[in-house]
Parts: structure tokens; C-alpha cells; sequence
């Protein structure tokens, strides 16, 4: 299976945020930060990254979001998981 | 000859802002003397002569609840404040959620006054501060910070058992005091509450005029006049048509947050009291 690029993952990503808890699209952007922005708590972080876990088929640990605060975070943390072995 | 005039005016208003910086300086002092004295010998003695822990927890709670009605009317006294309250009764009803506007930093004293009995979730901060941390472990309060490496769902796990086991929950959806004249600011945590317990939601609307004691405004820089406080207790909602409605609690919860926002901005401006979108259950 080839690796998604970049943009594939955003556009996924979106796509998530979009279904999962009604985020106007308009206002996801690389740089919108999740809480301040978007409105994504902590609580709403899980159910994205048990889909995260789905799309890139990898184990996926909540560490590997610690650090998480931007849509651009998310794109590049569910990168290195592709990049994972 | 104008200034002749108004001196008297102005060195009484001077004086009438001296005065109640020192009442309000006194009323805080012996709010957090009696917290530690009261600590240390009513709440354990009321407490600790049952061996049932709901019993000592109802107990301490009712103890608060004088208490906090005892000192809103020493500030009143005090000259400090003012207040009234409409619908207070309902604030009694047992198993409901309360959820309130947060201007300033007394709301929950005053509110507390009138319930004997709630639930309440303060922050971690005042579980350290030997002012307040005795009467609120006794009461049982709930801290806004689970344990360190409790999972997120943990707190409104415990606040949704608690609303279930029939107690009442006094919570400040905005989380922190409102900054006066900034748009309000509801996480979406108080709504999980409210949709896991599938209890009423009562609103509370609270304003203060002038505003004093609000966010990032120290204590004693106090307003030209007393404030007066003006609380609404609306009627009981019911949510549960939020979860039928929507896919996901996720997404019933950001809506019902929006539209408590939507409640609480449109009536801390004093516009009169209407129900917030949901049905109203009828008693």
C-alpha cells in the first residue's frame, strides 16, 4: 500500500474532524490550533484518534498526540505513524 | 464655585469607596478564617460523629450552605453588595443539574446560599488552599482536575454518577469566571454531563451591576457603586432530545454548549427570561 502524501492526509483528516464533531470546514486550516479553533476537547481527541488508528492501520498510542495542539500536528503526527514501521 | 460645590460629593464618594474596600478586605478575611477555624471543628464534628459517609457529605454540605448564606448577608450588611434572586425554590429540586453564568468570583456563595444540598466542582487550586480546602473535602466537592494520568472522560464520569445517584451538581459551564464585555465560552464538558446523566438542566442567569470582583480585577478595586446582583433561576430542561437528534455525543454536545451560550449571552444582558432551546419538563 503506497503511503498517502501530505495533502491526502489533510484532506483526511478534514474529512474527520468534519463528520466526527461538525467543524466548520472553512475553518480547518494547517494552522488552526484544535481546542482554541475548533473546539476539539480532550474527550473528542480520543474518538479522532481511534479513527486515525483505523485509517492508518498502525497501533496508535495517546503519546504519540501528546504534543498535538495544531491540524497541521495531527497531519504530521499521522505521517511518522505511516512512516512507521 | 462648582468645584466648592462637589467637594463634599466627591469626599464622600471617596470615602464611600474606602469603606467598602476595607469591608470587602474584612469580609475576605473572615471568610477565610472561618473556613479554617469551621474546618477544623464543626465540619469534624458534624462529620465524624456518623459513620455513614452520605450522612457526614449531606451534613457538611448543608453547613456550606448556611454558612455561605450567613456571609452573602454580611457583605450585604457590609454595604458591599446587593442582590436578588428570582425562583429561588427551584434551586432545592433534588437530581438536576444547575448551571450558571459566572461573572464574578462570590456567584457560587451567593447560589450555594440558597441550596442545602448540591454537588459542585471547584478547582484544584482550592483543594491546596488551607482557606478552603477543609470545608470543601468535607462537602465532598468534585475537582476540576482528575488524578494525573486519569483518562479525560473521568471527571464527567464521576459528576454524570453522582447526578444519577440523585444529588444535584452546581457547574459553571464557562469553566472560569467571564471576562466582562468578551463573548462567553462554553467547553463542551458540562453538556457531556448533562447528556451521560440525562437529568433536568436548570439555568441560572447571574449579573452584577456595576461589575465587580470579575476576572483579572483584583478585590479591592471596587466599583463606584455597591453591586447589585440580579439572579434569574430559569425552568428545568430536559436535553435527552439532544442525543436522539444528533449521530454522536460529540456532536449533541457541541450543540447543546452552543445553545446554552447562545441562552446565557442573550440573558446576562437582562432581556426577559425565556426557556433555552429543549422542551421544559413540566412537574
Amino acid at each position: 500500500m503506497s503511503t498517502p502524501t501530505k495533502d491526502e492526509i489533510f484532506e483526511r483528516v478534514k474529512t474527520l474532524l468534519v463528520e466526527l464533531f461538525e467543524v466548520d470546514p472553512a475553518k480547518v486550516a494547517p494552522e488552526a490550533q484544535l481546542y482554541d479553533d475548533l473546539e476539539v476537547d480532550s474527550i473528542d481527541a480520543i474518538d479522532l484518534i481511534l479513527q486515525l488508528k483505523d485509517y492508518t492501520g498502525k497501533k496508535v498510542r495517546p503519546e504519540d498526540f501528546k504534543h498535538v495542539r495544531t491540524v497541521g500536528d495531527v497531519v504530521e503526527a499521522v505521517q511518522s505513524l505511516f512512516a512507521a514501521p | 464655585m462648582n468645584a466648592a460645590r462637589t467637594l463634599p460629593l466627591q469626599a464622600g464618594a471617596w470615602l464611600d469607596r474606602r469603606w467598602r474596600q476595607a469591608a470587602t478586605g474584612f469580609c475576605f478575611l473572615v471568610f477565610g478564617v472561618v473556613g479554617l477555624l469551621f474546618g477544623v471543628t464543626v465540619f469534624p464534628a458534624a462529620c465524624l460523629s456518623t459513620r455513614d459517609p452520605a450522612v457526614a457529605k449531606r451534613r457538611a454540605q448543608w453547613i456550606v450552605s448556611r454558612w455561605f448564606s450567613a456571609f452573602s448577608r454580611l457583605m450585604r450588611f457590609a454595604g458591599v453588595i446587593s442582590w436578588e434572586i428570582h425562583g429561588a425554590g427551584k434551586l432545592r429540586q433534588r437530581g438536576q443539574l444547575i448551571i450558571a453564568n459566572h461573572p464574578t468570583l462570590i456567584d457560587v456563595v451567593l447560589l450555594i446560599g440558597y441550596i442545602p444540598q448540591v454537588d459542585c466542582i471547584v478547582k484544584e487550586a482550592l483543594f491546596r488552599n488551607p482557606f478552603t480546602r477543609f470545608p470543601i473535602t468535607w462537602a465532598g466537592y468534585i475537582s476540576n482536575r482528575s488524578g494525573s494520568g486519569a483518562p479525560p472522560t473521568q471527571l464527567v464520569d464521576d459528576c454524570a454518577a453522582a447526578l444519577r445517584a440523585g444529588n444535584s451538581l452546581l457547574i459553571f459551564p464557562e469553566g472560569t469566571r467571564s471576562v466582562p464585555g468578551q463573548p462567553i465560552h462554553i467547553p463542551h464538558g458540562s453538556a457531556r454531563i448533562a447528556l451521560q446523566a440525562g437529568v433536568p438542566v436548570l439555568p441560572v442567569t447571574i449579573q452584577c451591576e456595576p461589575i465587580m470582583l470579575s476576572k483579572h480585577v483584583p478585590w479591592h478595586r471596587v466599583p463606584a457603586r455597591p453591586g447589585h446582583f440580579r439572579i434569574v433561576v430559569g425552568d428545568p430542561v430536559d436535553v435527552s432530545h439532544y442525543l436522539r437528534e444528533a449521530r454522536s455525543t460529540a456532536i449533541a454536545a457541541r450543540r447543546l454548549s452552543r445553545d446554552w451560550t447562545r441562552y446565557f449571552e442573550l440573558h446576562r444582558g437582562g432581556a426577559a427570561p425565556i426557556a433555552p432551546s429543549g422542551r421544559a419538563v413540566t412537574q
